[in-house]
């Protein structure tokens, strides 16, 4: 084994912070589409990510058998998961927001339907699993590439890859369908896109269904990179991918891209500096992004709002 | 105006409601200060002697605590069948402290309030350590089944036996076996809580104290799943032993990811750990991981016949902590009987004076901190996928 110099240490820090914040980023998107949409913070979201891991895991189980648990039966899950738990986005959406947004309840009212909804959710699931830990069992070994002593595996390569290609999708999907202009213009003004025509209410649907689907995708992969998925998995992740997605700028999706790798990169820095460690870890990561937001309040590439009065 | 009120009010009244069921049936969660009558279970007459329960029913924890209610029922009954203590039996009234100081507390209050001469449970040192005090102002004898923080030692208001062995006892357990290892740079890895804090403390404390090295000495947050950068962090200082003192959820994710990333030294687990489905969860990863555990029923020669019963009663095996519990019950028995009494002061001075009581685990005797005299610790490997006794 060689010994790890600093340089070997960066190396493999680095690659640790871009895994992490991939899980960041692709939950702290569906945050940031749903701010931007309807400036709600949707705090069931990292709840949805824990629903998607638990609906990998049933699906695997019922696959795995046939298609076996590796890459076969783990991609038919995944996208399993995303319809499912994307569905599952749209019903929350119509059952516990939209009636509000309808009856213009004041933003209180839609922050405090949301922490219900987080609640009904990971209780569900603590009552239905009685709280225990369910092990993802897959067949991926840790065969990887190793240059000196820095290990990187073929799954968390194919995690990387698949991250950024499912965020391509969505920069794509915003930026050049019909219906990503359409959650664009509602994000800008919602009563001139109804002037235009625009179903506001599906659009917002969708982009739930979306934002609910990336985050049941980062469910998956941290079942199957992690090893174990709990009721409780969403809580963590959601005040931290939320944070990313402040971070990076509420509402921008570059912008949650961004946050997400910057906190994992911050917190992977962390651990590995001398005087922070892991225990302060946290406080140090957090330090940084309060000092980020006090000098650019909006976000890295927020967008300061301008009240047309 | 109204009409946007009662909405209001309604909505208000409703997330209250799922807020308050879900901070009273939730495990670790945020928890705050709601305390349910769904929390205690009771199987009591009147006329029985009753004994409170505090056991983690729900959360991460609960496997523990189900596993150590059922020992303790079937003690109970054995009791019973045998003619229960002074003519009466036994009855049993179960607290869900969820392995959370808040809650535990709740159920401890609920406890109290049931009417309980006596208490027997205790898993999470955390959930202990705060209750100590409530038991005790009603002079009700606790005999701390696995909780094993020196807190609890050391905040003993008097009443509180432990008859699992300590953190001081597994630590030295744990110096013993990193020398039989021929470890020179070892890595503790705790998060923080009462428990996994202070085995990482004095086992830091011991292991220098012996003239070795800790390259470092780290705190994780539960239920946070990426041990990445603390594992190349861990390899970057040399570790050639790893030794995780918190519990088997978490602790098997970083015995993977250590292997995962190439970290050929020894790991060690502390008794938090030493359950199966630290196996299960680690996989092939687990292999070769040392375990401390507490005297576990398939490695005591005198348990066979408890291991059956066990079984037979509740068609599973009895788990990491199940002849202690079982030992509990039947200790407090005994300290009755000798009382003469269910009296909490009497009982508790007999339990003091307990001498070569034979449990399970081995005999009883108590030192004057109220914990045991002799250590019953025992060490474990992973090999083949099932602990093996070292």
């Amino acid at each position: 084994m060689h010994a790890m110099t600093v340089f070997y240490i960066i190396i493999q820090q680095l690659v640790n912070g871009l895994i992490l914040g991939s899980f960041y980023s692709l939950v702290a998107l569906g945050y940031s589409m749903v701010y931007g949409i309807i400036k709600l913070l949707n705090f069931a979201h990292g709840d949805i990510y824990m629903v998607g891991a638990f609906v990998g895991f049933g699906a695997l189980g019922i696959f795995g058998g046939a298609l076996g648990i590796g890459w076969l039966g783990i991609t038919v899950a995944l996208v399993i998961s995303m319809v499912l738990v994307g569905l599952l986005g749209i019903v929350i959406h119509r059952v516990a927001y939209q009636p509000l947004l309808n009856k213009n309840a004041p933003r209180m009212s839609l922050l405090i339907t949301a922490v219900g909804v987080s609640f009904t959710l990971f209780n569900a699931v603590m009552v239905m699993t009685s709280g225990e830990y369910k092990a993802f069992t897959t067949s991926l070994g840790y065969d990887g590439i190793s240059v000196g002593p820095v290990n990187i595996t073929y799954t968390q390569i194919i995690m990387v890859v698949a991250t950024a290609v499912l965020m391509l999708c969505l920069y794509w999907f915003i930026n050049r369908t019909m219906y990503g202009k359409a959650m664009r213009a509602i994000a800008l003004d919602q009563d001139a896109c109804r002037l235009m025509g625009i179903n506001v209410t599906k659009t917002i649907s969708l982009t739930f269904f979306v934002g609910s689907a990336l985050a049941a995708a980062a469910g998956v992969m941290a079942g199957v990179y992690y090893g174990s998925i709990q009721f409780y998995m969403g809580f963590i992740i959601g005040l931290k991918a939320f944070t990313a997605a402040v971070i990076g700028g509420i509402g921008s999706i570059p912008g949650a891209m961004l946050g997400g790798l910057i906190l994992g990169l911050l917190e992977t820095a962390g651990t590995q500096l001398p005087f922070v460690g892991s225990a302060w870890k946290d406080v140090f990561t957090f330090g940084i992004l309060i000092l980020l937001l006090v000098t650019k309040p909006t976000g890295i590439l927020g967008k300061s709002e301008i009240e047309r009065m | 105006m109204s009409k946007k009120f009662l909405s209001m009010l309604a909505v208000t009244i409703l997330s209250f409601t799922v807020i308050v069921t879900g901070c009273g049936t939730q495990g670790s969660a945020p928890s705050g200060t709601s305390s349910n009558s769904s929390d205690t279970q009771s199987t009591a007459g009147s006329g029985d002697i009753k004994i409170g329960l505090p056991l983690p029913m729900t959360g991460s924890e609960a496997t523990y605590g189900k596993d150590m209610e059922n020992a303790i029922k079937m003690a109970v009954d054995e009791v019973n069948a045998k003619g229960g203590i002074n003519g009466k039996k036994l009855a049993t009234v179960t607290g869900d402290d969820a392995c959370d100081p808040q809650q535990a507390t709740a159920a401890a209050n609920k406890l109290v309030s049931e009417g309980v001469v006596a208490i027997v449970g205790g898993y999470c040192s955390g959930a202990v350590v705060p209750t100590l005090t409530i038991y005790n102002e009603k002079n009700l004898p606790f005999i701390v089944e696995a909780a094993n923080s020196s807190k609890i030692t050391d905040q003993n208001p008097g009443n509180t036996f432990q008859i699992n062995g300590t953190a001081v006892h597994q630590t030295q357990k744990a110096v013993e076996l990193f020398k039989k290892l021929g470890a020179k740079n070892v890595a503790i890895v705790e998060q923080g809580d009462a428990y996994s804090s202070d085995l990482a403390k004095q086992t830091e404390a011991a292991w220098k104290a012996a003239g070795n090295t800790v390259v470092s000495h780290d705190v994780t947050t539960k239920g946070e799943q990426d041990f990445s950068s603390l594992v190349t962090s861990l390899k970057s200082k040399n570790a050639d032993l790893v030794f995780w003192t918190a519990y088997y959820a978490d602790g098997a994710l970083l015995i993977k990811q250590l292997r995962q990333g190439g970290y050929k030294g020894s790991i060690v687990v502390g008794d938090g750990s030493s359950d199966p489905k630290l196996i299960q969860m680690a996989g092939a990863a687990g292999e070769g991981t040392y375990v401390l555990s507490p005297p576990v029923a398939e490695f005591l020669p005198s348990a066979k016949q408890f291991a059956d019963a066990y079984k037979a009663k509740f068609n599973q095996t009895p788990g990491a902590y199940a002849p202690l519990a079982y030992d509990g019950i039947n200790l407090l028995a005994d300290a009755m009987k000798r009382a003469g009494s269910t009296d909490g002061k009497a009982v508790i001075k007999a339990l003091t004076e307990t001498k070569d009581f034979p449990g399970l685990a081995g005999k009883v005797t108590f030192a004057p901190n109220k914990t045991l005299q002799e250590s019953n610790f025992i060490v474990l490997q992973i090999k083949n996928g099932q602990f093996v006794l070292q």
